[in-house]
């Protein structure tokens, strides 16, 4: 059974049209919306002849001018750094602890940390404005988010944890540290941390992906975070508000991609197996 | 190498034949258990009393006694419409993205010419995956929106695309939105699984006389079945509950996650909060029901691609 030239030929046809076609499709609402936001036109003039005109940035100068910008920005900031440092804080002793003394419950650990996605943020927010009259003196203020921010990113940032406790030899580290006369909190920050440094800034970069686009919870809860600003000011000024977006955005892409070469590195490292693909891999 | 030594299986083995049930060990098991209590006390404190509270508010009847009314209202009438129209066009933009995430994973993963390209889609998929939220509606606004840009290019084909019921909060429009973050995510979860099909088992079924129709109908498609159901559930969940994108489209309040914020900011009477509440409890019920299947679904593809 030989295949003929043509048939081959026929067989490559179909995933270069999908290629060719995902391309378009993945490219021309970030083009679009690239238009809409720098051209200093009306919207419903926008065309083929005017494509090279009156390109501007005075969008994005406008937005930041905004009395709430500022504000927003700050808060939201201020929410990725505290949900940062609390998942940080939470995620690392419980990981190594699963690591070093109870590997059995791996299982059952990873687990509840998808749950995240059985109970979506829309859930999540209807059950905290159950709680929020018996807790007025906690939800009401704006850092209330922070932990129910680092709810939202576990599935990420735990996996990226564990990813990275997979790739050391812990349990030798920390033996080794031990007998050396360590106590454990040296070990904890002079031997694991360390090691756990792309993992940790990994993690801490989907924590800031995760919290700058979060717009569920603080729009219900009515919270003025950088996202809800985002779309509050769009109603008043929609060439502004795409500008914001497009920022955003490529602030997001930028982490990803600082991401994407993190994990890189580190599977270049001989004991890595297999597993380091899985760490873009969300579920 | 040494690595594998450390594998949670042979450690367990170590510990269950050293120690003998005694107080000592049972000793030592509590205290294994108790590192994780911060941990736990966090999980009930921020997922699990607010989930349970969705429950117990939506189990009370108008009178306030434990009852199934705002249960059963929540899935019948208007409420019922909604579930059934999230349905739709979830499950319509989870299908399409694993036509077309699957189909895009495929042309990345056995592309040889150029040879970055496997890397782009990949690193591209991560990045757009995540894109959910504000930006993505943004884009589509000024796409597909009455003024948008390929509304007008469409125009010019003589494609009059509001000529019809097209709108981005409806099913074609929400399909077409949600595709951007399904079908890269489809690509992520499905790589890895096409990675595991290895020519040797195409090279065999030709050699047995199978033609390119044969491999994919009896043993291509059969491996990858699982990742490609799993992939579908996991779009599902993903497209049900996405909230902010859809805010930003439409005020259209058949769309599940709109409804339920319309239920939680109005002022309404008690009897209509707890159906806001049911709707939330249903919905969780949903993706509790999806994920587990897709859990399990993900344990039976890993068998390939561990090898």
């Amino acid at each position: 059974m030989k295949q003929s030239r043509s048939q081959r030929a026929l067989g490559r046809l179909l995933p270069t049209l999908v290629l060719i076609a995902s391309a378009i499709f993945f490219a021309f609402p970030l083009l679009a919306m690239a238009r809409f936001a720098f051209q200093n036109l009306q919207v419903i003039d926008l065309g083929w002849n005017n494509l090279f005109e009156k390109w501007s940035i005075s969008s994005v100068t406008a937005s930041f001018s905004d009395d709430f910008f500022a504000e927003a920005f700050t808060l939201s900031l201020k929410l990725a750094v505290g949900t940062a440092l609390f998942t940080l804080g939470l995620l690392i002793p419980t990981a190594v602890w699963v690591h070093l003394r109870l590997p059995k419950a791996r299982v059952f650990v990873e687990f509840l940390t998808i749950l995240p996605y059985v109970i979506p943020a829309i859930a999540l927010v209807a059950g905290i404005v159950v709680v929020k009259p018996h807790a007025r003196w906690f939800l009401n203020s704006d850092y209330s988010l922070i932990p129910f921010y680092v709810v939202l990113a576990l599935p990420f940032t735990y996996r990226s944890i564990d990813t990275g406790l997979r790739a050391i030899d812990l349990k030798v580290l920390v033996e080794a540290s031990r007998s050396l006369g360590s106590t454990w909190i040296a070990t904890l920050f002079r031997v694991v941390i360390p090691n756990l440094r792309a993992a940790i800034i990994s993690s801490t970069f989907l924590t800031v992906a995760v919290v700058l686009g979060e717009y569920t919870i603080s729009d219900v809860l009515l919270k003025r975070t950088f996202p809800s600003f985002m779309a509050q000011y769009r109603q008043s000024d929609p060439r502004g508000g795409y500008a914001l977006a497009i920022l955003a955005l490529l602030g997001t892409t930028l982490l990803f991609v600082a991401i994407g070469v993190l994990s890189k590195s580190r599977s270049t490292r001989p004991q890595q197996v297999s597993r380091s693909q899985e760490n873009e891999i969300l579920v | 190498m040494a690595f594998t030594h450390t594998s949670p299986k042979k450690n367990e083995g170590v510990v269950a034949t050293a120690t003998t049930p005694s107080f000592f060990f049972v000793l030592r098991r509590v205290s294994a258990w108790s590192g994780l209590i911060p941990f736990f006390l966090f999980l009930i404190l921020f997922l699990f009393i607010p989930a349970v509270s969705v429950f117990s508010q939506a189990l009370h009847d108008a009178d306030g006694s434990f009852g199934f009314s705002a249960m059963r209202e929540a899935i019948s009438g208007q409420n019922l419409d909604a579930f059934i129209f999230s349905l739709k066009f979830s499950a319509g933009s989870a299908f399409v993205g694993v036509i077309f995430g699957g189909l895009l994973a495929y042309a990345a993963a056995t592309a040889t010419r150029p040879h970055w390209l496997r890397n782009i889609v990949s690193s591209f998929s991560g990045v757009a995956a995540n894109m959910g939220g504000l930006p993505l509606a943004f884009a589509f606004l000024s796409l597909l929106g009455r003024q948008g840009l390929g509304t007008k290019i469409l125009n010019a084909f003589g494609w009059d695309l509001y000529a019809g019921d097209f709108k981005l909060g409806e099913v074609s429009g929400l399909i077409t939105v949600y595709s951007y973050f399904n079908i890269p995510l489809m690509v992520l979860v499905t790589l890895p699984a096409i990675d595991g099909l290895k020519t040797s088992w195409r090279e065999a079924c030709a050699n047995l006389g199978g033609s390119a129709w044969t491999y994919w109908r009896r043993v291509g498609l059969p491996i990858l079945a699982p990742s490609l159901l799993g992939g579908f559930l996991l779009l599902f969940a993903n497209s049900f509950s996405a909230y902010a994108t859809a805010r930003q489209l439409t005020d259209n309040s058949k769309i599940v996650p709109l409804r339920i914020s319309f239920f939680l900011g109005g002022d309404i009477s008690i009897g209509e909060d707890a159906v806001g509440y049911s709707l939330a409890a249903w919905m969780i019920i949903l993706m509790a029901f999806s994920m587990a299947a897709y859990w399990l679904l993900r344990r039976r593809a890993e068998r390939w691609s561990n090898s």
